[in-house]
């Protein structure tokens, strides 16, 4: 490992010719500056992490790759003391390292960015900063002085008497990462960091990184956009589902390889593999049946801005015909969630249209898009997909309500009557229709929102979105199960996941979407699945 | 729904029962404690605070009327409170409710109107007022997302004075200015505007607003339990996403509960004014907004907390003031009584639901 006398180590540029900084260059004899070994946590009944490892030298930005739900943030906490392993051992410099909370971390010298910033957009930087580092007499201009110094040796631009709410979001950031840097970490951990900045400002953040590390200082990186890691890490680990599924020395050169790790490519691990091949035996029909059908979903030119004007979706057009099951592959965080709350009616685009069977449902609400015969599985279940503290029955029927009434009441007997059937058609488990939607398991809860949108008439188009995320495998097979007879039964499916796998196995088609940009289209075979890669890291066809 | 009732409502409501009944009893020790610390005599102020509250029939009824005032406000609170929405507005919308009755009762077509009209319509004139004053928060919560609990907050400021704007402009609803003494404040309402006495033979105030209250308490149960739009407000309340998505349109529901909130409080304004003052004054709403306002907090969204929190405070109030004039201990030690128990049952519940929140 590298040694601690040699704290620069030389980091990259990126399409500087690699040296080797590998873990065989140096004396193996000096301990990792971090080094996690066998960690496990469990939540529930989820294993967010199994026996997950991982080393990390001084001077070294380490990547941390994973789809939304890998476990990577679980894995940052626990390093940043806000969550304790249930297995396993952490060292920092060799010497054990077990956090009891954040302010521990701190002790120890191990600074995180979080992904949601905690600043106070009243005060300047400056009295940001003093707030939980100043005790007794607030030196502000020392602090001020210290911040400006800091702001210049690194390139910052911060100016230490501005308000928070005049900044930008970049700036606001690099606010959170000088108070990271005013104590002087050995290690600093950076969750998600680029998520929320404007192309340039990442720019800006990774020359920081490598400016920071080359001082000698860790710096865990946790991205799901890969260009990013091959700009500036020097080594890379892919969690999925809460494991480590690859590592990397040279992620620069093996990003294909990583995206693969990402998004999982071991067949017959999940739904698709052999399973695959039995759906594709009894194929949809096919659209050329049915030429004089409107197609069921047809998107033009569809363009979403969010609110600082970043445009996440751009000129999207696809059309799904009745029938056809569409899948929108992509690494997560390339204006899948955007283009799935259009279609959910929860935003309306800011440029182009879209119909559904052949009527114009641009700017169209929920209720509309009901009544037009749209269901939405949406992305996430809890948000938007239904009331935890309601009944089942109750969310089952949330959108018909109307339809149950008698004398004008809530007829809760006949409600509850009809929402046993489809609990047993869809074979939701649960303690009775009564029971609080919170208590059902995650497979169950699908399944539920599932049956509600399923049984919607009329039924020309159904959006689901990342529908097996957080699901076992049989739960997975129940959920696909579905959305084929959905397909059988002439409804269009798109299929938005980053799954490919999964995609694979139950699409008829599919598209990949990369920076909010349609990347290009194919029949879902496993044969494309090269070509389906390039396309999720961005290499034009 | 297929539980027993025992398993539904057992632990809990009788929880909250005793917690209730715990946190008043020791409220009023703490009140017994202070009246000793004063050197004032106990004795003297139990008497005159139990011959205030319900010493006489007039006493009782007068106890009731503040109670269904307080219940009003307390009903209109939980059904916004339903949707999320907290309506803090109370007093002014009582302010609107006493405005609107009181010029409509002065019209003299409307004291003309037979059938029970004449007393009847200054009420609905009253409660459509409030309706408007509460909808307009909903509204610009609604389309702008201003905070509720500010925009009502405010627009109470604004009824409360322009009240007292109308009872200073003869223009308005002043009295006829004879001398230089006459007060700021309407004339008394006619007679047949006012509402009919219930048990006039026994001494009782209690007028035809009682009932209207009654039943009034029963609609909201049921609406809030039984009706389909009941679930629908929960919905908005718990998961606003999940609702908009399932089609229930949240902007109506919005503007609709904020009227209905202001509806109640409006009539809670008519009921005082046709039932108990006869005359609209300046400091006409005296608090019984923000009294109705912790009446619902206390409640936490139950029909029959509404009218158990409003009979207390209804019953203390009357009790403190005669507990002042006969006694001499400080209605101010009621008001602390009140705080006492807030904080009680407030404290009580975070204790118990608090720690069950933690995962």
């Amino acid at each position: 490992m590298a040694g601690v006398a040699a704290p620069a180590a030389p980091w990259r540029v990126p399409d500087s010719t690699p040296v080797a900084p590998g873990p065989g260059a140096a004396p193996a004899a000096t301990p990792p500056l971090l080094h996690i070994d066998g960690i496990g946590k469990r939540f529930g009944a989820l294993q967010a992490l199994g026996d997950v490892s991982l080393s990390l030298r001084r001077g070294e930005v380490h990547g941390l790759l994973g789809e939304n739900g890998a476990g990577k943030s679980t894995l940052c906490n626990i390093v940043f003391g806000i969550h304790a392993p249930d297995a396993g051992a952490l060292s920092v410099d060799g010497a054990p390292y077990r956090p009891k909370d954040p302010a521990d971390a701190l002790r120890h010298r191990i600074a995180m960015v979080h992904q949601h910033f905690s600043l106070v957009d009243d005060l300047p930087v400056v009295d940001n900063l003093l707030l939980g580092q100043a005790r007794g007499v607030l030196r502000r201009r020392e602090y001020a002085d210290r911040i400006a110094d800091l702001s210049r040796r690194y390139g910052l631009g911060l100016e230490p008497f501005k308000r928070i709410d005049e900044l930008t979001v970049g700036e606001r950031q690099r606010v959170e990462i000088v108070k990271c840097l005013m104590r002087e970490p050995r290690l600093l951990v950076l969750d998600e960091p680029t998520a929320v900045l404007l192309p340039e400002e990442i720019r800006s953040l990774l020359q920081l990184c490598r400016q920071v590390a080359s001082e000698g200082c860790g710096i865990v990186l946790v991205t799901h956009k890969l260009a990013e890691i091959r700009e500036v890490a020097q080594r890379a680990t892919v969690l999925r589902g809460g494991r480590v599924v690859a590592r990397s020395d040279a992620p620069d050169r093996e990003i294909d390889d990583l995206v693969r790790a990402m998004i999982g490519r071991t067949a017959g691990e999940r739904a698709g593999g052999a399973g695959s091949e039995c759906s594709r035996a009894t194929p949809a029909p096919a659209p050329a049946n049915r030429p004089a059908a409107d197609p069921a979903l047809m998107l033009d030119g569809i363009g979403v801005r969010d609110a600082d004007g970043v445009e996440r979706v751009s000129n999207f057009t696809l059309t799904v015909e009745p029938g056809e099951i569409v899948a929108v592959a992509g690494v997560e965080g390339n204006g899948q969630s955007e283009l799935g709350a259009v279609i959910a009616g929860m935003r309306p685009p800011t440029s182009g249209r879209w119909f559904v069977g052949g009527r114009e449902v641009t700017r169209a609400t929920p209720r509309e898009l009901t009544q037009v015969g749209v269901g939405v599985v949406p992305e996430d279940r809890h948000a938007v997909g239904c009331v935890l503290e309601m009944s089942v029955a109750e969310n089952l029927f949330l959108d018909q309500l109307h339809r149950y009434r008698r004398h004008g009441a809530l007829d809760r007997t006949r409600l509850e009557r009809d929402a046993a059937d489809l609990m047993q058609r869809f074979d939701v488990r649960a303690k009775g229709p009564g029971a609080p939607f919170a208590s059902l398991s995650g497979g169950n809860q699908q399944k539920a929102v599932l049956a509600r949108e399923l049984t919607r008439r009329p039924l020309r188009f159904l959006l689901a979105a990342h529908p097996t995320r957080g699901l076992d495998v049989g739960a997975v097979e129940a959920v696909y199960d579905h959305v084929r007879s959905a397909r059988a039964q002439g409804v269009g499916v798109l299929l938005i996941s980053s799954e490919l796998d999964e995609l694979l196995g139950v699409a008829d088609r599919l598209v990949v979407m990369y920076r909010g940009r349609l990347m290009g289209t194919c029949p879902a075979e496993p044969a494309e699945r090269e070509r389906i890669g390039g396309w999720m890291a961005g290499h034009a066809a | 729904m297929n539980l027993p009732l025992a398993a539904r409502f057992g632990g809990r409501q009788a929880r909250a029962v005793g917690v209730s009944l715990a946190a008043v009893l020791g409220s009023a020790a703490v009140a017994a404690v202070l009246v000793a610390t004063m050197g004032l005599s106990l004795a003297d102020g139990v008497a005159a605070f139990a011959d205030g509250a319900w010493g006489s029939a007039y006493a009782l009824g007068a106890s009731v009327n503040r109670a269904l005032a307080l219940a009003l406000v307390g009903l209109g609170f939980i059904v916004a409170q339903r949707a999320n929405l907290t309506n803090v507005g109370g007093e002014g919308q009582i302010a609107i409710g006493g405005m609107v009755a009181a010029a409509f009762a002065l019209n003299p077509h409307v004291a003309a109107l037979p059938l029970g009209l004449a007393f009847a319509l200054p009420m609905l004139a009253a409660a459509t007022a409030g309706a408007a004053w509460g909808a307009l928060a909903g509204f610009l919560k609604a389309r702008s997302g201003t905070n509720e609990v500010i925009s009502t907050l405010l627009l109470s400021f604004i009824a409360v004075w322009m009240l007292y704007g109308s009872v200073q402009s003869p223009a308005l609803l002043r009295q006829p200015m004879t001398s230089s003494s006459t007060l700021p404040e309407s004339l008394p309402i006619p007679e047949s505007t006012q509402l009919p006495l219930l048990g006039a033979d026994l001494g009782l105030p209690l007028h035809v607003g009682l009932p209207v209250g009654i039943a009034l308490a029963l609609g909201v149960a049921w609406v809030l339990r039984r009706s389909v739009v009941g679930v629908q407000l929960r919905a908005i309340g718990l998961n606003p996403q999940a609702a908009r998505r399932a089609g229930i349109r949240i902007t109506a529901a919005t503007v609709g509960v904020m009227a209905v909130a202001g509806a109640f409080g409006g009539l809670a304004g008519a009921m005082m004014l046709q039932g108990e003052q006869w005359v609209l004054k300046a400091g006409f709403s005296s608090g019984y907004g923000f009294d109705g306002l912790v009446v619902g907090l206390l409640a936490r969204g139950s029909t029959i907390g509404v009218v158990a929190a409003a009979m207390l405070f209804g019953f203390l109030r009357s009790g403190g003031i005669n507990m002042e004039m006969v006694a001499a201990v400080p209605t101010a030690l009621v008001v602390v009584m009140q705080g006492l128990i807030i904080v009680a049952i407030a404290g009580a519940s975070v204790a118990f639901e608090g720690r069950r929140a933690v995962p």
